[in-house]
């Protein structure tokens, strides 16, 4: 299990797992998510809300609230682990390295400063500039993220400006240390959808001029499809399916990706109801044993009972699940072998 | 790391923004003001208490001990030229003893003030920031300090440290008087600490200390600002109260309380000795309060400035 320091990689994650005491147990919002991202790309992770997508991300920027806590781990960034940082490391990790924005650009700027003044204040934070320069830089940026007249927006305060304007505004302050990595949770789901188009364009362009990476977590598929090179699909805390964003689309292994892309309506469709995932995502303190997702899951076996290690499906296409790459059950005799069955009993005890 | 920094930041040409006019914007100060202009009442407020400190730090200096000086030939004199209120029971100019009075009044109103501000914005943003255990430590104290009678505290504070010395007036009203600031930047503070923005300060890598002070502390100010404007109002009223019951200023001192002590003696001889002092404490705390009005509209982002 150990990491190879890869010089593509800007990110790795290795077994994060983030768990938040509460009191009728601890709830394991994060558990044992690994996953890489290249310099440059742009990595996509879906889920349903509470899966643990927001967390990880959160985990990556050490941002958890107490009580919750990553427990174990390893966040590899260069040749650093962000989990073994100082505060104080971390914290010029933070906007500089990598920077992230969140969903609700209604409420991610301080009311009472001027937009201006917020980024001037991102750009000081990293780069010891005057006041006047950051000033400038702010508007600057402003411009960079498409915005018209900035000068007089910089003078405005977040009340005055758009949802859309905001989320510009929030992107030029993440953008102002010109980070490696620049992590969007759900940056368009506040928005109308106009808006969202051009909010993700926005992205691309500035993702190609500041050759930066991007790890974008929705659930909304088309935004997956219009945005990310790679895709991680998360279920209940864990990764099931990894592969690139056409498999994914053309053949989704994992049972619970073909649920949630048979559930996109497509234009010319004649049918009076949408395709939905039975069920609902388990309660986090009362997970089932096995696969997390067979209550749910149309293609349940007796061998679900035991947790699903993840199988190589194709080159770089990797799913949780005991289906055979082609789609069908496994041989009787043949699952769970007895050293795939030992390794998931060795994963699930870790995980208690 | 030293790559990221030192790679430029690539303008976008495309997107027809290709000059960028970098003269610098109007402040948030510069609108707090335009705001504030718009509140007649606060302006005047303003001046007129502007003109309070003003009068009672330059007619004291000009006529040096003249608000101390006795002179039995002119006792109850009067108004004239250079004493327009006349003259007191002690043969004392009546105008520069008021002016005298009003400065030891004020001095310990805005001091005081200081004191409760500074410990309730510090007390309150600990309890309000680290929340938990110290949150609650430090309110149930707060709620002990409450539950004494104030004033009764502070006679006591001022009978066992001292009467007579303004320093001790001032830090007995501040020490039972910090309460309100606390609380209010307390509650300011925990619905401000979950916040998105600060949140979103945190995930640009902003310190603890320059959230707390840049995001949070300028957010919880404006019901500080109007508690501590207010507060003046009350630490003035307080140190008169004191001084008519003989445990602030004594006399030969001078200040407003201690003068309508002195007046009462004399109220139906000569009234207008205790209107003066009665009707300038009336409008030190009056303008006071306006002007915490006008500053709590200023401070207020919310409003639009229509230019």
């Amino acid at each position: 299990m150990t990491v190879r320091a890869d010089p593509q990689m800007l990110l790795q994650l290795q077994d994060i797992r983030t768990y938040f005491p509460t009191q009728d147990g601890i709830v394991k919002a994060v558990d044992g998510v690994s996953l890489s991202i290249r310099h440059g790309e742009t990595l996509g992770v879906v889920g349903e809300s509470g899966c643990g997508k927001s967390i990880t991300a959160l985990s990556i920027m050490r941002l958890i609230e107490r009580p919750g806590r990553v427990v174990s781990g390893s966040i590899r960034l260069g040749d650093r682990d962000l989990l073994t940082l100082s505060d104080d490391e971390m914290r010029d990790v933070r906007g500089k390295t990598i920077a992230m924005i969140f969903q609700e650009p209604m409420t991610s700027l301080n009311p009472v400063f001027t937009c201006g003044s917020q980024i001037a204040e991102a750009v000081a934070l990293h780069e010891g500039v005057s006041g006047r320069q950051a000033a400038a830089r702010a508007v600057e940026m402003l411009a960079q993220v498409g915005i018209p007249d900035p000068k007089r927006r910089a003078d405005e305060y977040p009340h005055q400006l758009s949802g859309g304007m905001r989320q510009r505004v929030m992107i030029a302050m993440a953008l102002s240390a010109n980070p490696e990595l620049l992590i969007a949770d759900e940056p368009t789901t506040a928005l109308d959808v106009t808006i969202q188009a051009q909010i993700l364009e926005l992205m691309k362009a500035l993702r190609e001029r500041n050759r930066m990476a991007i790890m974008l977590i929705t659930h909304d598929l088309g935004v997956i499809a219009e945005m990310a090179d790679d895709v991680v699909v998360m279920y209940a805390g864990k990764v099931v399916e990894t592969s690139d964003v056409i498999t994914v689309f053309e053949q989704p292994h994992h049972p619970y990706s073909k649920g949630l892309l048979a559930s996109i309506p497509r234009l010319g469709q004649k049918r009076h109801r949408l395709e939905v995932i039975k069920g609902v995502v388990p309660n986090p303190l009362n997970l089932p044993t096995g696969c997390l997702f067979k209550r749910r899951c149309p293609y349940a076996m007796p061998v679900c009972d035991t947790p699903p290690p993840f199988q190589q499906v194709s080159s770089g296409h990797v799913s949780r699940c005991w289906l055979t790459p082609e789609g069908g059950p496994p041989a009787v005799g043949e699952a769970p072998s007895r050293e795939v069955a030992e390794e998931a009993a060795a994963a699930l005890s870790v995980a208690q | 790391m030293e790559g990221a920094q030192s790679r430029p930041i690539p303008v976008l040409s495309e997107s027809g923004v290709d000059e960028v006019d970098l003269t610098p914007v109007r402040t948030y100060w510069q609108l707090v003001r335009q705001r504030f202009v718009r509140h007649r009442l606060a302006v005047i407020a303003f001046f007129l208490l502007s003109f309070l400190v003003i009068a009672s730090i330059a007619i004291p200096f000009l006529t040096g001990n003249a608000w101390a000086k006795t002179d039995l030939t002119l006792i109850n004199k009067p108004p004239s030229l250079i004493a327009p209120f006349g003259y007191d029971h002690l043969g004392t100019n009546t105008f520069a003893r008021l002016m005298k009075g009003l400065q030891t009044s004020l001095f310990i109103g805005l001091s005081a003030v200081t004191v409760i501000v500074v410990i309730g914005i510090t007390v309150g943003s600990i309890a309000g920031f680290f929340g938990g255990w110290v949150d609650n430590a430090l309110m149930r104290f707060v709620d002990i300090v409450l539950s004494i009678p104030t004033f009764f505290l502070i006679v006591m504070l001022v009978a066992f440290w001292g009467t007579g010395n303004v320093w001790v007036i001032i830090i007995a009203i501040g020490l039972t008087g910090w309460t309100t600031a606390a609380r209010l930047v307390r509650a300011e503070f925990l619905s401000l600490r979950e916040a998105d923005f600060v949140q979103a300060a945190r995930a640009l890598g902003a310190s603890d200390r320059r959230i707390v002070v840049r995001h949070m502390i300028p957010s919880a100010l404006a019901p500080v600002v109007v508690a501590a404007t207010l507060g003046i109002a009350d630490s003035v009223v307080v140190e008169a109260s004191l001084s008519f019951l003989g445990f602030g200023i004594n006399p030969p001192e001078a200040s407003l309380g201690n003068m309508l002590t002195g007046a009462q003696d004399f109220f139906y001889r000569n009234p207008l000795l205790a209107w003066y002092p009665g009707v300038t404490l009336v409008l030190v705390v009056l303008a006071a309060s306006f002007l915490g009005d006008g500053l709590r509209d200023a401070l207020d982002p919310r409003q639009r400035v229509e230019v």
